[in-house]
């Protein structure tokens, strides 16, 4: 029975991201937070230590001033520091499985050679940037509840990036970067647009 | 189909929706929404036999487990993904409001079976509710949106003629 290219990339795809998905949780989540915090620490940001579960303590570089209040002085703030779980840093490796997923479900491995090589640097540049952006929010919010004057709009600003650096890129990303990079799919997808038929 | 355009208009729409969806009136819209998936999915269990109490979003198992569909977990954001895409495509504006129907069904579908599925298995481990819960079942129902995507552009190619077609 000939399946429709779509449903063979739906079962090939759903089976890969299965598979990476679970080498990534056993296997490649630790390596790969080792190559975060490297990362971090390569490009200036300051991972001040580790917790014993494994959490990250944070130190990011924050100019504010928490105004004077009756009986205490304003306060100049310079930096926060604050802890980030480990489950919340997970999300900032877990994109790379998935990319690499999605591009071996697209038949045809050798010509996904070279888009999976720059796709895996981008994503993981991406990852890496995605990362300083979260630390940046995180340092702002912290800043915000020690007292630091915040306004709506730089409050809902805060609440959007956030929402989109956590819940929407790191997920979407791979797949979009994937569909940019790889000729065959963007092809196969848009095949039905002037753009292919042309 | 001009890839810059498309990009673009994706892009924006995306983005106006993700900040539409944060704003306080559509948020109390979300949340009746996910108390409204909860309330199928309960029915659903109900139906096959299973055994659950339900309050609001929250469902809960006789064992105590809980589970609480939360702004993230009711797929309003894949949702708005296929949108855009839809939004961004040239394609008569019927086939957008069709694709727009037909794939909400197809992603709220899924994702009704993915929250029914970790609500068993966080009865059995929390490690695997984990994993499946934050990154498994998120990126298989993007990757089904993204079928959803390209089934629907084959059916536009069908029923359209490209005008710089030859």
């Amino acid at each position: 029975m000939q399946l429709k290219p779509q449903t063979r990339f739906l079962l090939r795809g759903s089976t890969l991201l299965i598979t990476f998905l679970v080498l990534w949780w056993f296997v490649l989540r630790a390596p790969m937070l080792s190559l975060l915090r490297g990362g971090i620490e390569m490009l200036g940001g300051d991972v001040a230590g580790e917790t014993a579960a494994g959490d990250w303590t944070m130190r990011v570089p924050l100019e504010g001033v928490i105004p004077a209040t009756q009986g205490r002085a304003a306060q100049q703030v310079r930096s926060v520091e604050f802890d980030i779980a480990r489950a919340d840093v997970n999300a900032f490796t877990f994109s790379l499985p998935v990319f690499w997923a999605i591009m071996l479900a697209i038949p045809g491995l050798r010509r996904s050679v070279r888009p999976l090589a720059i796709g895996t640097a981008l994503v993981a540049a991406l990852e890496l940037a995605m990362m300083f952006l979260y630390l940046q929010i995180v340092a702002h919010n912290n800043a915000a509840q020690l007292g630091v004057p915040q306004g709506a709009g730089a409050k809902w600003l805060l609440h959007f990036g956030e929402y989109l650096v956590v819940t929407v890129i790191p997920y979407a990303a791979p797949f979009l970067i994937a569909i940019w990079l790889h000729r065959d799919l963007r092809g196969q997808i848009f095949r039905a647009s002037g753009e292919a038929k042309a | 189909m001009r890839p810059a355009r498309f990009a673009l208009i994706f892009g924006v729409s995306f983005l106006a929706g993700i900040g539409l969806l944060l704003t306080p009136p559509v948020q109390s819209v979300d949340t009746a929404f996910s108390r409204a998936l909860v309330k199928v999915s309960h029915g659903l269990i109900g139906a096959c036999g299973g055994h659950a109490t339900r309050t609001g979003a929250i469902m809960r198992a006789p064992s105590g487990f809980a589970v609480e569909m939360r702004d993230g977990c009711n797929a309003v954001n894949v949702t708005l993904l296929l949108w855009s895409a839809l939004l961004a495509f040239p394609a008569p504006w019927k086939m957008k409001v069709f694709g727009m129907a037909a794939g909400s069904i197809i992603i709220q579908a899924v994702n009704i079976v993915r929250f029914i599925s970790l609500f068993y298995l966080g009865q059995y481990s929390m490690t695997w509710f984990d994993f499946a819960h934050g990154y498994l079942w998120e990126t298989l129902l993007i990757l089904d949106t993204l079928v959803v995507f390209w089934l629907w552009v084959n059916r536009v190619s069908r029923s359209t003629p490209v005008p710089n077609a030859a």
